[in-house]
């Protein structure tokens, strides 16, 4: 029994390390699945400034109203529309679209910064490494451990219940229907052809 | 107690293994695909005879090719999301778990082209952890799923939650826990500030 006080030590760690996110992946995937219970209605305001006539770079306009406006975030979309530019900047929980009018000048943020349950909603979706924005790509990196985390802790849990006997029938009943379940569900969807 | 939360915690933990892999599978892959980055290479090219029929419009066409094809697990494209190709064919995508069944209306030609685009695996455990019962038009298959995800939902949560209470009854003062506890948890606040 020496590899169980290991496992236990490891099952913990990875446990506390990846708890807050899986506190905050459950509560935010209980808002999806049942919207109706949340409001998420999220609080907008716009502001309008100037910026030089008849720019022909969206990118440089933006970034130029974001420093001018001391805001941050990832330049997710810029479009070109008949009267000059639509840029959305995004960040999770905020998200700002971005008007310039080309003979004007005038770049009108219309901003939308969601409640704390859209806030939880917009970081359970938000993933990847390849970002442009640090503060997104940190959050990438970290999801990541955090999903490695998850896997050790299912690993080290299974593996913990195997070594102590006590709950072996009636785990092994439950892990088998989880299993049977889950792995020929999964098999008849993926088999389900596209 | 701690015997009873004990049990219950390992039960909750069994209950839900499958979905726990399933989770840190699906997060890995969001770590690498980003969310965004779908393969629009079809892994297939047929072709069907079809005929368009005098006058009906893209909305008419669409459902027609539906109900012809019938794509597996997919559901009819929504009118504001009927696509044009480039040199004008009418474009639908029927997207489904596994991909998309990309068919092209070659009116001209009497017949359809049919591209299937298929998800590898990664994407297709990303896209399957996120299915909940909140999704009323799902495919029966698909909604066996998402009510056993909604059971794992709950139990994850009772998991944390009596793991937990595990840890503070049994090592309250493990300084390793505490200091990765405390980074997780930092980590997150941190960019959570940053980014409000």
């Amino acid at each position: 029994m020496t590899t169980y006080p290991v496992l236990r030590t490891v099952h913990l760690l990875c446990g506390v390390f990846a708890v807050p996110a899986l506190l905050m992946y459950g509560v935010s995937a209980v808002q999806m699945s049942h919207s109706a219970w949340f409001r998420m209605k999220p609080v907008v305001t716009e502001s309008v400034s100037s910026a030089g006539i008849g720019m022909v770079d969206g990118r440089q306009v933006t970034e130029e109203t974001m420093a001018k406006q001391g805001f941050r975030g990832e330049i997710e979309s810029v479009k070109e529309t008949p009267a000059g530019f639509a840029v959305r900047v995004v960040v999770p929980g905020t998200v700002r679209e971005i008007a310039y009018e080309r003979t004007s000048g005038l770049v009108r943020v219309r901003t939308s910064v969601s409640g704390v349950m859209g806030m939880l909603n917009r970081l359970h979706h938000a993933a990847g490494v390849r970002r442009e924005y640090l503060p997104l790509r940190l959050w990438g990196a970290l999801m990541a451990v955090v999903a490695l985390a998850i896997i050790g802790l299912g690993v080290t849990g299974i593996w913990m219940w195997w070594l102590r006997k006590q709950e072996r029938t009636w785990g092994l009943i439950l892990l088998g229907a989880n299993l049977a379940y889950g792995v020929t569900l999964l098999w008849l969807i993926r088999a389900g052809g596209v | 107690m701690t015997a009873v939360i004990r049990t219950i915690h390992i039960y909750a933990g069994l209950l839900t293994f499958v979905q726990l892999i399933v989770y840190g599978i699906a997060g890995l892959a969001a770590a690498y695909y980003g969310g965004f980055v779908r393969p629009q290479t079809p892994e297939s090219v047929h072709y069907i005879p079809f005929t368009v029929p005098a006058s009906a419009t893209d909305k008419q066409v669409a459902r027609l090719v539906y109900d012809t094809l019938n794509p597996a697990m997919a559901r009819p494209v929504p009118d504001w999301f009927l696509q044009r190709t480039p040199d004008n064919h009418l474009r639908l995508d029927f997207y489904n778990i596994n991909g998309i069944h990309r068919v092209v209306v070659l009116e001209k030609e009497g017949r359809l082209r049919v591209e299937e685009i298929r998800n590898n695996l990664a994407l297709f455990l990303e896209d399957i952890h996120a299915a909940t019962p909140g999704d009323d038009e799902s495919p029966t298959l698909v909604k066996f799923w998402e009510w056993w995800n909604e059971g794992a939902m709950w139990t994850l949560l009772g998991f944390c939650l009596t793991g937990l209470w595990l840890w503070l009854a049994a090592r309250p003062r493990d300084v390793a826990a505490w200091a990765l506890l405390a980074l997780g948890a930092g980590a997150l606040v941190a960019l959570w500030s940053v980014f409000r």
